[in-house]
């Protein structure tokens, strides 16, 4: 499983789904992937490439699954979303679809392709639409698993696939079904991260242990629904809390746990990690980037030393 | 028993009763898009009370019912009056039409049986009929999809990307129908932005493209049965008048989207029914 990349992990699993099952039907915008494949081969009635067309995608989406079909939508991530967002807010979100979009490319994955291809806003324009299910994978065996647990949800889904290859954190008999996952616990400080930002928080927490400050991860991998019973219990546990997010900070998960800290009248400190409101046209790989906006380990670990006053 | 009405006389007297309730409805609410319900009666009024579409108001999600998708949504005081007509829902929901105890609002949404898709939003309802058709074919099902678009919803790109997509998967299942009443909201389309020649424009995206008489009985028909017939799928551009049959709100851009009140009132019923109210 980690020689698989999350998309091939997601469309492998998918296609043991789909095999089974005549009715799930993915709909491409001319986006592949070597898993897709075996897919377009095998199950050629239940995939449909429409093109460089997103509103027709999700249109046809929409027909699909309101004659019972279990319908997918697969683009590069800032795609997927975004240019069809308001045929998914009318359609899948208000109609309460079984439509589950799938975008490849979180955050700073298309690093070198510039902001076009960055996907750093999607959470905020997710999140904000009704009914909607967000899941950000952060390694290839959860995102197996979100091939089934999306299949299984009835709502309309939204699932987060980083393009590089991460180290594997989950095996693929791990439960998914909480959506957070208290990976470490630590006495000073929880860094709630999602995504690829999970690695980095897991080395910062490295960093800061060896310096003496006791640092929590939690992976919060269902943004939307939270799960608020466990997280609540994380905030009221957690003498602080920062969040990481290789995302804008306006509406992402960040934005996500504030709101609930206030509605739930919590008093934990937070400090919130991601992308200042700014694009970024700058090359030389995904840790430069990362780097530039403040997101790299020493930066990160440095801020929080001293925001704990250490 | 669906009704089967085969001649002209009673189709315009049922159209002059659909006229006429889906006026008295908007008058007693204060709102609803009057002139853009009156353009598409007899389009509606061909496929529900001839015998084209397939249905059960008894059991309005019937697996082998055909399919009507009103993309334009804001017709939908026109689609309520039919579907309480029909038997889909009670008919005292009208009185309740934009209230704040009744079934349905402004726009169109799907939880009403008979309504296929929520709209009220433009450029959705292709792409989902090519959707429901594609789905019928793929379930070697035989029903219909009908689809009616406004003219001024063919300005939406999104209409434009299925039409590329029913052309290309031959979508003859699916028959679309333009309400062309060459009006929007603030102005004429031809001085907008041209939308002519849309027949032209549709034929070079692959589909059988053909102009009619929107309010002719007998082009609807004619063309209608042609369409369910045809080899391609067909888009039929129904030229009508926005506002039709109350003759000073016909093909005025200030009448969109409002329901004549007072002196308004008055005057409309008188020159749609020739009575006082």
């Amino acid at each position: 499983m980690e020689k698989i990349s999350m998309r091939d992990a997601f469309f492998d699993e998918l296609y043991k789904i789909a095999k089974k099952d005549k009715d799930v039907i993915l709909i491409s915008a001319d986006m592949g992937a070597p898993s897709l494949d075996k897919y377009r081969a095998d199950l050629k009635d239940q995939f449909i490439n429409v093109g460089i067309a997103e509103q027709s995608m999700a249109t046809l989406a929409t027909g699909l699954a309101l004659n019972g079909k279990k319908v997918y939508t697969y683009a590069i991530m800032t795609f997927v979303i975004a240019r069809c967002w308001e045929l998914i807010r009318c359609d899948f979100s208000l109609m309460k679809l079984p439509i589950t979009s799938v975008g490849v490319g979180a955050g700073f994955s298309y690093d070198d392709s510039g902001p076009t291809h960055h996907s750093t806003d999607d959470i905020t324009l997710s999140r904000v639409l009704p009914n909607m299910t967000i899941f950000n994978a952060s390694d290839s065996a959860m995102a197996a698993n979100l091939a089934e647990l999306s299949y299984n949800n009835n709502n309309p889904c939204y699932v987060r696939l980083d393009r590089a290859l991460q180290p594997l954190i989950y095996s693929e008999k791990d439960d998914y079904s909480t959506g957070i996952n208290h990976l470490k616990k630590g006495k000073d400080i929880t860094l709630i991260a999602t995504g690829n930002m999970v690695h980095r928080a897991m080395e910062v927490a490295e960093k800061l242990s060896a310096s003496g400050i006791e640092t929590g991860v939690v992976d919060l991998f269902r943004i939307k629904p939270l799960n608020e019973s466990v997280l609540k219990e994380i905030l009221i546990n957690s003498n602080k809390v920062a969040t990481l997010e290789e995302h804008f900070l306006i509406g992402g998960l960040g934005s996500a746990v504030g709101e609930f800290i206030l509605d739930s009248n919590l008093n934990t400190p937070l400090k919130r990690f991601g992308i200042k409101d700014k694009f970024y046209y700058a090359y030389g790989g995904r840790d430069n980037i990362l780097s530039l906006c403040g997101l790299s380990i020493d930066t990160i670990t440095k801020e929080i030393t001293q925001w704990l006053g250490k | 028993m669906n009704p089967s009405i085969n001649n002209i006389e009673e189709f315009q007297k049922k159209c002059q009763e659909l006229r006429e309730k889906v006026l008295q409805m908007c008058i007693k609410a204060g709102t609803g898009h009057v002139t853009s319900s009156f353009s598409c009666v007899e389009i509606l009024a061909a496929l529900y009370y001839t015998g084209i579409l397939k249905y059960d108001p008894a059991n309005p999600k019937w697996e082998d019912r055909d399919r009507f998708i009103l993309s334009k949504g804001q017709a939908s005081p026109l689609l309520y009056v039919l579907l309480a007509d029909l038997g889909f829902c009670p008919k005292d929901s009208l009185n309740k039409f934009c209230c704040s105890d009744g079934l349905f609002g402004v726009h169109l949404q799907n939880d009403v049986p008979g309504v296929e898709m929520t709209a009220g939003s433009l450029g959705h309802g292709l792409g989902v009929g090519a959707g429901i058709a594609l789905s019928s074919k793929m379930n070697n099902k035989s029903y219909k999809v009908f689809c009616v678009l406004g003219d001024g919803e063919c300005y939406e790109g999104s209409i434009w990307e299925s039409a590329m997509f029913v052309s290309h998967y031959n979508l003859t299942n699916l028959i679309t129908i333009v309400d062309r009443n060459a009006l929007c909201v603030t102005d004429y389309t031809e001085k907008i932005v041209h939308l002519d020649p849309l027949e032209e424009k549709f034929k070079s995206f692959g589909l059988n493209a053909i102009s009619i008489n929107g309010h002719s009985y007998d082009e609807l028909m004619d063309t209608l049965d042609k369409a369910m017939n045809s080899d391609k799928p067909t888009i039929i551009i129904a030229n009508t008048i926005k506002g039709k049959g109350i003759p000073f709100m016909e093909n005025k851009p200030l009448w969109h989207g409002l329901a004549p009140q007072g002196e308004d009132a008055e005057r409309a019923i008188k020159e749609l029914t020739g009575k006082g109210e």
